[in-house]
C-alpha cells in the first residue's frame, strides 16, 4: 500500500547542517504556500488509499491549525495506519499535541540532533535536553507514543565522549525509534560549504574526523542494541514493531506520492520531483502549472541494490539479479562488505559504514553527468 | 625598395610592460590598421597568446611611415616571443633586425627577462632605443628608470623616448627615433641571395609558411631556392608581407622581410635560423648562428582514458606540424599504460602543449613530472642520454652522470633576498654574482642544475618574492653529479611514473616529502595502503594510508532516491578519473606530486 509525503519547508531558523530546500521565508510566502499546497493535493486523483502519511520539513510542527487541517483533509484516510509529523523540539504544546492527535497523527519525529548544549548552539538549534524531555511527556500525554529521535553524528565539536552523553539521553528517554544521520559534508548546507572552503564559521574547523564519526556510529549501533533498539536500515533503529512503515516504502520500492516543495513521488516505474525553489513552486502553482520536474524511469534492479541493500535484513535478489550483478556481488563478499545467507544478500557490519563503495558497483553512470 | 629607406626593428620588453599595446599604436599611427579594424592586440593572434598576455609566434609587420624628413620609410616590426623558453627563436628574430626598442615600464623598471634579451640584442650589434612606457601611471618614475637603464645596461638613456602607449603619447617620437637611430640594412641587392628564416609555421591550407629577412640579393616568385641546412630545393610559389593583413608581392629585396610559400609540407624542413640561398648560387656562406632546436625538458603525457591513446598520437602529430621544437616518442608505463615521452623547450612550452591538447583536442591528460636529459657514462665508457627515469641504467653499470646546468639571472627587491638565496641554495645553486642595481633592487647570477628549475622553481620564486622577482636562464653546460633514482612503491608495487632522479644528498629528504605528499593526495581505499620510497632495494621512507572508515549516505529527504543515485554516480565518476595501479586508485594530482616535493611538507 502506498504512502504520502507532504513537504512544509518553513523554519524559524536555517540550521547550519541543513541541506534541504527548507529555511526561513516571509509570512507572505508561507500564506501563499498554504494555499498552493492544498491546491496541489486537491488536484491529485487518488487511485489508491494511502497507508502511511509523512509530514516532513522544514518544521511542519509550526503549521497553523487551519492550514494543517486543510492540508490533511483532502487525503483519503480510511487506510491510514501511520501518520508521522516532523517536529522541532520546543514547538510542542498540549493544545497542539491534542489537535495533531485529533487529525490522526500518531507518530512524531523529533529533530533533536544532539543533547549537548554546545553542539546544539553551533547548529543554530535553540532547544535543550530538558525541552525534549518535556515535549515527549506532553506528546505521550496526548496519546502520541510512537516517537522518533533524530541524532546527527559528525557535528562540529562532537567527540566520542559528547556522543556518549547524547546516547545516554536516548537511554533515559527510551523512544521506540531512533535515526542516526551521519553529517553529509556538501555544498548545500552552510556548514558543509564553509568546511569545503576551509573556513571556520559554524564551527567548521571543529568537525570530527571520518574515523571519529565512524566510531560514533559503531558505538550507537552497539549501545542502541543494548536498549533493544535495533538497526533495521543504515540510519534507522527501532524497538520491535516500531519500524517506520513510511520510510520502509522508500527502501522496498513501494510507491508514494509527494506534495509540496521538493517533494518526490514514485509510481512504481518512474520517479518525479517537484521543483526545489520556493518562488518557482509558488509561481507554478498560482499559474495552475505542474510543479513537477522531469520524470526519470528507474532501473528497478539497480535500485534494489543501492536502495534495498540499505536494509539490515538485506534483499532477496532474483535469479536475473544474481546473474547480472555476479561480479560486484562476489567482489564485495570477498572484501567482507556483503554477506550471503540462503537467498538473502546483506551488508556486513563493516559494510554499513562504507555502503557507498558497495552501491557504486551496482550502478551505471548515466550520460550527461559531471 | 632602396635599403636606405628600410628599417627593421623589434621590441624588447618584459611581460606586461606594454609591448603589444605599443605595437598596436605603431600600427594604428602608420595607418596599417584602422581603429575599427583593430582587435585589442593584433600581434598576438593565437587565443592562448592573448589569454596569457605573451607572444608565442614571431610575426613581421610592415609599416609605411612618412617621416619628418619628408621621405617615405618601410618599417618592418619584427615581433619576438617573450619567454625564456624561446631564447633561440628570439635571437633569430633579433638577427633579422638592425635595431630594437627597449621598452621599460616607468614604475617597474628593468626585469631579468628584459636584461637577457637586451644582452642578446647587443650581441647582435643592434641599435637599442630605450622607451620608457606607462608614464601616465601615478607611480611612474621616468628619471629613476632612466638612471637604471644607464647603470644596469650601460646604455645612454638621455634620449630615451617617454611614452604612454595606452594613451597614444609619444608614438610619433618612437617612429622618428626608429628612422633616425636604427641603421639602414647593409645588404647588397646585387649579391647572391642569402635570407634568414626567423620564423615558420604550418598552415593547414597553405602548408609551411616561412618568415624571412633578405640579407643579400633578392627573393622572387618562381625562383629556385635551396635551404642551406638540409639542402632541400624548392620553388617560391608566393611572396608577400603582413601589413598586418597578408599582401602578396613579386619580390623581396635585400633589407626587406616577408613571408614565403614554397610548398613545404613539414615544419622541420624549414628550420628557424637556416639560410635560404639561390639554387644557382649555393656556395655562399650561410648566415651565422644556426642551431638545431633541442628540447630541454621532458615529461610523459598519458591519456586518462587508455582508449584515447590513438587520439593523443594524432593530436601530437598535428601539434608537431606546427612546432618543430616539440618532440615525442611512444612510452610505456606500467602504471599509466601507453603514452608518449615528450620534449619541450621549457616549462611554459610544456604547459602550452598540454593546454592545447586539452583545449583543442579535448583529451584528458596525465602529465608526469617534468625532467631533463642526463648524460650517463657507463663503466664500459659508453655515453647514453637519459630523459626518462624509467630508463635509468642499473647503478652498478654507471661510471658517472652529468646533468645540464644553467646560468640563472634573477632580479628582485632587496627585502626578498634572504628567502631567494635560501631557495637557490636549496636548489643546489652556486652564486656567481650578487649586485645591487639601484632602486632597492638586486641582480643575482647563479649556476643551477636545470633539473631543479623544472621542479617547482618558478612557483617557489614567485612566493618567496611575492611576485617581485624575474628570472631568465641559459644553458651553460653539463656537470658530473652524484645522482640516484628514487622509486615509489604503492601497496608494494613500484609505480614507474612516480620515479625521479635526484641528487644523492637530497634523496632521503625528497623521498620522505614525496611519500608524505602522496599520503595526502591518494584517497583512502577499502584496505590499508603502504607507500614507500626506495633507492634500489633500500626503503628510505614509509607511510601508511589507513583503510576508508566511512562512506555512507544517510538522509533520504522525502524519498529523493534520485539525489542518492546522483551522489553515487558522482563518486563513481570521480574514481574513473583516477588511474588504477594494482587495486589502488591514484588521482592525477599524485603524478605531479613529485613536482612539489620540498615545497612545504607541513602543508
Amino acid at each position: 500500500m502506498p504512502g504520502v509525503y507532504i513537504s512544509y519547508p518553513f523554519c524559524s531558523q536555517k540550521c547550519t547542517y541543513c541541506n534541504f530546500a527548507s529555511g526561513v521565508f516571509t509570512r507572505n510566502q508561507q500564506e501563499r504556500y498554504d494555499v498552493a499546497l492544498v491546491r496541489e493535493i486537491e488536484a491529485h486523483v487518488w487511485q489508491w488509499q494511502p497507508e502511511t502519511l509523512y509530514l516532513g520539513g522544514g518544521t511542519p510542527s509550526l503549521m497553523e491549525f487551519g492550514p494543517l487541517e486543510s492540508t490533511l483533509s483532502p487525503i483519503p484516510s480510511g487506510a491510514l495506519v501511520e501518520a508521522t509529523m516532523e517536529c522541532a523540539p520546543g514547538t510542542v504544546t498540549a493544545e497542539r499535541a491534542t489537535f495533531w492527535r485529533s487529525l490522526g497523527i500518531n507518530r512524531m519525529s523529533l529533530g533533536v540532533q544532539s543533547f549537548v548544549p554546545e553542539e546544539l548552539r553551533r547548529t543554530g538549534r535553540r532547544h535543550t535536553a530538558q525541552i525534549v524531555e518535556s515535549d515527549i511527556q506532553v506528546l505521550t500525554g496526548a496519546g502520541i507514543r510512537n516517537i522518533n529521535i533524530d541524532l546527527i553524528a559528525g557535528l562540529p565539536g562532537q567527540t566520542l565522549a559528547s556522543w556518549r552523553e547524547s546516547l545516554s539521553w536516548v537511554e533515559r528517554l527510551s523512544p521506540p525509534h531512533v535515526s542516526i544521520y551521519i553529517f553529509e559534508l556538501d555544498e548545500d548546507s552552510n556548514l558543509g560549504r564553509e568546511a569545503t572552503l576551509g573556513g571556520i564559521r559554524y564551527g567548521a574547523g571543529l568537525l570530527p574526523s571520518d574515523d571519529a564519526v565512524a566510531e560514533m556510529y559503531e558505538l550507537a549501533v552497539v549501545e542502541l542494541a543494548g536498549l533493544g533498539i535495533h538497526r533495521y536500515e543504515i540510519s534507522n533503529f527501532a524497538k520491535p514493531g516500531y519500524q517506520s512503515r513510511h520510510n520502509l516504502k522508500y527502501w522496498t520500492g513501494e510507491p508514494y506520492a509527494g506534495f509540496g516543495l521538493d517533494a518526490h513521488s514514485f509510481n512504481g516505474g518512474t520517479r518525479r520531483g517537484n521543483v526545489d525553489d520556493l518562488n518557482l513552486y509558488l509561481d507554478r502553482m498560482e499559474a495552475e502549472q505542474s510543479p513537477a520536474g522531469e520524470a526519470s524511469t528507474v532501473d528497478a534492479e539497480e535500485e534494489r541494490f543501492f536502495v534495498g541493500l540499505r536494509l539490515a535484513r538485506g534483499i532477496q535478489p532474483t535469479e536475473g539479479e544474481w546473474r547480472r550483478f555476479r561480479d560486484p556481488i562476489e567482489q564485495s563478499i570477498r572484501d567482507g562488505l556483503l554477506e550471503r545467507e540462503g537467498g538473502w544478500l546483506r551488508l556486513t557490519p563493516r559494510g554499513f559504514l562504507v555502503s557507498n563503495e558497495v552501491f557504486q558497483n551496482f550502478i551505471e553512470v548515466r550520460a550527461g553527468l559531471v | 625598395m632602396d635599403p636606405r629607406f628600410i628599417r627593421n626593428f623589434s621590441i624588447i620588453a618584459h611581460i606586461d610592460h606594454g609591448k603589444s599595446t605599443l605595437a598596436d599604436r605603431l600600427l594604428e599611427y602608420t595607418g596599417a590598421l584602422s581603429q575599427r579594424e583593430m582587435m585589442e592586440q593584433v600581434l598576438d593572434s593565437m587565443d592562448l597568446e592573448r589569454e596569457r598576455g605573451i607572444t608565442i609566434k614571431a610575426h613581421a609587420v610592415r609599416l609605411n611611415y612618412k617621416a619628418d624628413d619628408g621621405n617615405m620609410y618601410e618599417l618592418n616590426l619584427i615581433d619576438t616571443p617573450g619567454h625564456v623558453d624561446f631564447t633561440y627563436e628570439v635571437s633569430r628574430s633579433l638577427q633579422a633586425c638592425e635595431g630594437a626598442l627597449l621598452v621599460v615600464d616607468a614604475s617597474q623598471g628593468v626585469e631579468a627577462q628584459t636584461l637577457a634579451n637586451t644582452y642578446l640584442a647587443l650581441s647582435h650589434d643592434l641599435e637599442l632605443i630605450p622607451v620608457i612606457n606607462k608614464i601616465d601611471l601615478p607611480s611612474a618614475e621616468p628619471e629613476r628608470i632612466r638612471e637604471q637603464i644607464e647603470q644596469l645596461i650601460g646604455l645612454d638613456a638621455s634620449e630615451a623616448v617617454l611614452t604612454s602607449a595606452k594613451n597614444g603619447v609619444g608614438i610619433r617620437e618612437v617612429l622618428e627615433a626608429v628612422v633616425k637611430r636604427v641603421p639602414a640594412p647593409k645588404g647588397d641587392p646585387a649579391a647572391p641571395l642569402r635570407a634568414l628564416i626567423f620564423d615558420s609555421w604550418f598552415d593547414p591550407y597553405r602548408g609551411v609558411i616561412i618568415l624571412a629577412r633578405v640579407v643579400d640579393g633578392t627573393l622572387r616568385v618562381g625562383q629556385k631556392i635551396r635551404l642551406h641546412a638540409n639542402g632541400r630545393q624548392l620553388e617560391i610559389e608566393n611572396l608577400g608581407y603582413q601589413s598586418p593583413k597578408p599582401i602578396p608581392c613579386n619580390e623581396l629585396t635585400a633589407g626587406e622581410a616577408g613571408f614565403i610559400f614554397a610548398n613545404i609540407k613539414t615544419i622541420s624542413d624549414a628550420q628557424i635560423g637556416d639560410t635560404i640561398v639561390e639554387e644557382s648560387f649555393p656556395d655562399v656562406d650561410p648566415l651565422p648562428g644556426f642551431q638545431e632546436i633541442k628540447p630541454m625538458v621532458f615529461a610523459g603525457l598519458y591519456p586518462i582514458e587508455s582508449h584515447e591513446h590513438g587520439l593523443l598520437r594524432d593530436a601530437l602529430e598535428k601539434l608537431r606540424l606546427n612546432d618543430s621544437a616539440f618532440s615525442f616518442e611512444p612510452e610505456n608505463s606500467m602504471a599509466l599504460g601507453f603514452g608518449f615521452r615528450c620534449g619541450f623547450l621549457g616549462l611554459l612550452h610544456l604547459e602550452i602543449v598540454q593546454e592545447r591538447l586539452e583545449r583543442e583536442f579535448q583529451i584528458d591528460l596525465i602529465t608526469t613530472a617534468p625532467g631533463v636529459r642526463y648524460r650517463v657514462t657507463t663503466t664500459s665508457d659508453e655515453l647514453i642520454e637519459i630523459d626518462n627515469p624509467q630508463k635509468f641504467p642499473d647503478p652498478s653499470s654507471i661510471k658517472h652522470i652529468e646533468e645540464p646546468i644553467i646560468d640563472a639571472t634573477v632580479i628582485t627587491r632587496e627585502e626578498y633576498i634572504g628567502e631567494i638565496l635560501k631557495l637557490l641554495e636549496e636548489k643546489r645553486g652556486n652564486q656567481k654574482k650578487f649586485e645591487y642595481i639601484g632602486g632597492g633592487r638586486v641582480l643575482l647570477l647563479y649556476e643551477v642544475p636545470l633539473n631543479e628549475i623544472v621542479l617547482d622553481f618558478y612557483d617557489r620564486l614567485k612566493s618567496a618574492s611575492r611576485g617581485y622577482a624575474s628570472l631568465d636562464y641559459t644553458l651553460s653546460g653539463y656537470r658530473i653529479s652524484p645522482l640516484v633514482k628514487l622509486d615509489v612503491l604503492v601497496a608494494g608495487e613500484p609505480v614507474d611514473a612516480l620515479s625521479m632522479i635526484v641528487h644523492r644528498d637530497f634523496a632521503y629528504e625528497r623521498g620522505k616529502a614525496l611519500i608524505e605528499r602522496l599520503r595526502k593526495l591518494i584517497p583512502r581505499q577499502m584496505f590499508e595502503v603502504a607507500l614507500q620510497a626506495a633507492i634500489g632495494n633500500k626503503i628510505i621512507s614509509r607511510e601508511t594510508i589507513s583503510a576508508i572508515r566511512k562512506n555512507v549516505l544517510a538522509k533520504c529527504y522525502g524519498g529523493d532516491i534520485t539525489r542518492k543515485r546522483k551522489l553515487l554516480e558522482k563518486q563513481k565518476e570521480g574514481k574513473k578519473r583516477m588511474k588504477r595501479v594494482g587495486r589502488v586508485e591514484i588521482p592525477q594530482e599524485a603524478f605531479l606530486a613529485v613536482l612539489k616535493v620540498g615545497t612545504d611538507t607541513s602543508e
